[in-house]
């Protein structure tokens, strides 16, 4: 919760954080090769061991904007929660410096200023007060943390026999719980059951309406390119990349794979493995969403018109390609995935056009969403082209006292016995 | 040192909590409970005053008070450090994980004790009713002298909590110099029994002057002397200025040096 340097200024303008030629050196105790052990005499031991510098961060810079999701990408010791821990106050920067405007909630570390002995309550207090909340604001919103884990039963039960999962949701609950103004996250959406996750990734996510900022260290980076404007791509300890999103993935894929040292002066790099693949006789050029004036939009209303437009082209002769769509939580629950072979969809198709999925009344209810489209051939076994949760659409809430991910068609009764 | 103090005073309610988590989680299995903070340092008492007053026979008037007093003071520096030198390293959980300025802990320790030393001070006062001993204005002295007491043990203790970091032998380099002190200290035996030439090195002890300061306002009655004031004032300044300045110079590297 604590800042380098928390400045107080009203330009609204300054970004939230600014990183400036950040550094960070770690002393590493370096075991010397075979030593008998009969040498080491009292006044050897006191000697200091020869160290090995290391450094995890090197002048790395940048600057968070209110309301922005900044995302952090590289690979394992590329310093990326280093650098979380330096920004959150854990570790002193090197050289350079990190200014904060406003509290910081470090998602990192999660349930680490937990007293194991004292029950559920007592560490709320008790984690509160490292994070520099008044007792009376945790009073407050007591209630809301304690439904928020899901908790309430065990509330009196001291966390050491808590399971993984109810420890970090409760440690989950107590941080979201204080509006901060900079929200660090490193790969914390692991928090208990995926509903849980679904819930906290949405509440994390409307932070950024009330202007705060966030930044988020993970290595999903079909993530990455839904939700953040700007990422910045880490590689041992020096920024590589900082920009927008799919630039700076396809730059933290390249860096994968020359990584390898497997010929690096080989043909452009293959697709990503991960989130598209496919022959391409049939290939998906675009999928855009939309509303029945045709017009161009990425945010929906539950029981809006709902419609994905994908733009193919077709090599394809005397076959008939199979469409298909999924749609899933930005948290990967499946929800829906329907194709053309069970519908009525005509077998002859031109060799370019556009492929309309029409929702009439979108039962989706507030949150993010992850779109998925490909194209197969009739038995669905071989990918024409197949983008897997490239897109994103999102829905507003509708201010209707209702919970969930999908609308089911339901009504209440009550009979009298 | 202006804005570390704000700092140190933005955290009071985590201090709080982790002194009423340290009082709560002592005792929370036992039957006595809090008592067992005084039972324990008054019943070593008990068998100090059997011994000296009625076997070895010093003669003296009221011995327990005098003894009592000695030991509320000598005690109060001790356990206090004693438990203080490991307040960095016993919560290094926290100081790698989250932020918070690393002398809360030190402080919360410290302060924790005092809370059991108050309460000990307390029932030397039923003592001292009990005993018919003299109440006068010269013990609200006591006031000001804990709150010496406590700066002095801060001041130990954030010393000890640094070079424990590096080196845990200084745990028991402690705690057997504290055991030592209390017999070269005269808190058993008053000064006078020695030779006059011997008396000469008291005057280089410094709880010497800790443990007098008590014993005048308890035991005699009287306010302190200039000389008690003046090295027992002097004493803490300069060890509390050597403790804060060694410890926010080697603050940085904690999160490093704890493994």
């Amino acid at each position: 919760m604590k800042a380098e340097t928390e400045i107080q200024s009203t330009n609204a303008k300054d970004p939230a954080v600014k990183v400036d030629s950040l550094s960070i050196r770690f002393m590493l105790p370096q075991e010397k090769g075979a030593q008998t052990p009969k040498k080491k005499g009292l006044i050897q031991k006191f000697k200091k061991r020869p160290k090995k510098e290391f450094w995890a961060l090197e002048d790395v810079e940048f600057e968070v904007q209110k309301g922005e999701i900044l995302g952090v990408i590289g690979g394992n010791g590329a310093g990326k929660s280093t650098l979380l821990k330096i920004i959150a106050g854990i570790f002193p920067p090197t050289r350079g410096e990190v200014k904060t405007r406003g509290t910081v909630a470090p998602l990192i570390e999660l349930g680490a200023a937990f007293n194991p002995e004292l029950n559920g309550l007592e560490n709320i207090y008790l984690s509160g007060s490292i994070y520099r909340i008044p007792r009376k604001v945790i009073k407050e919103s007591l209630d809301d943390i304690i439904d928020f884990s899901g908790l309430r039963q065990f509330i009196r039960v001291p966390v050491k026999n808590y399971s993984s999962g109810m420890f970090m949701r409760l440690a989950f609950s107590l941080v979201i719980f204080f509006k901060p103004k900079i929200v660090l996250i490193d790969e914390v959406f692991s928090v208990g059951d995926e509903a849980f996750q679904q819930k906290s990734f949405e509440r994390v996510l409307s932070f950024r309406k009330e202007n705060a900022s966030i930044i988020l260290v993970t290595h999903d980076a079909n993530l990455i390119t839904q939700i953040c404007d700007r990422v910045l791509v880490l590689s041992e300890g020096k920024s590589s990349f900082l920009g927008g999103a799919e630039d700076a993935v396809r730059h933290y894929r390249q860096l994968i794979q020359s990584g390898e040292g497997l010929n690096k002066e080989q043909k452009p790099p293959p697709e990503p493995e991960s989130s598209r693949w496919g022959s391409k006789e049939v290939e998906i050029v675009s999928v855009d969403f939309a509303d029945q004036t045709g017009q161009i939009k990425k945010e929906f209303t539950p029981g809006d018109y709902f419609e994905a437009r994908i733009r193919f082209e077709s090599r394809l002769q005397n076959k008939a390609p199979v469409f298909g769509v999924a749609v899933s939580t930005i948290y990967k629950l499946f929800i829906y995935g329907p194709n053309t072979l069970e519908a009525d969809f005509p077998k002859d198709i031109p060799s370019s056009g556009v492929v309309r999925f029409v929702i009439p009344e979108l039962p989706l209810m507030e949150g993010d969403y992850l779109f998925s489209a490909a194209v197969y051939d009739e038995t669905l076994s071989k990918a024409y082209d197949h983008h897997e949760q490239m897109y994103h659409f999102r829905v507003l809430g509708d201010q209707k006292k209702e919970f969930g991910s999908v609308k089911i068609r339901s009504s209440w009764k009550l009979d009298h016995e | 040192m202006k804005n570390a103090l704000k700092e140190v005073v933005s955290y009071r309610e985590l201090m709080g909590n982790l002194i009423v988590t340290e009082l709560k989680l002592r005792y929370r299995e036992s039957f006595l409970g809090f008592l067992w903070t005084v039972l324990n340092p008054l019943f070593f008492l008990l068998v100090l005053a059997l011994v000296f007053s009625q076997i070895i026979k010093f003669q003296m008037d009221n011995y327990t008070i005098f003894l009592f007093a000695g030991m509320a003071s000598y005690l109060m520096i001790q356990q206090t450090v004693l438990i203080a030198t490991g307040s960095i390293v016993n919560n290094q959980g926290l100081i790698k994980k989250v932020s918070v300025p690393k002398i809360i802990f030190p402080l919360a320790n410290v302060l924790a004790r005092f809370v059991d030393h108050v309460a000990l001070l307390l029932i030397l006062l039923l003592f001292m009713v009990y005993f018919r001993m003299d109440f006068n204005w010269s013990l609200l002295c006591l006031v000001p002298l804990v709150v010496l007491h406590f700066l002095f043990s801060l001041g130990l203790s954030l010393l000890a909590s640094v070079f424990y970091i590096r080196v845990r032998d200084v745990q028991h380099i402690l705690s057997i110099g504290f055991q030592a002190f209390f017999y070269l200290s005269p808190i058993i035996y008053p000064a006078g029994i020695l030779p006059e030439a011997m008396q000469k090195i008291f005057l280089f002890n410094p709880f010497y002057y800790f443990i007098q300061s008590f014993r005048y306002p308890i035991y005699h009655g009287l306010f302190p002397p200039l000389l008690i004031w003046g090295v027992t004032i002097f004493l803490t300044a300069v060890v509390l200025g050597l403790g804060l300045w060694v410890f926010y110079q080697k603050e940085k590297d904690f999160v490093f040096q704890l493994s």
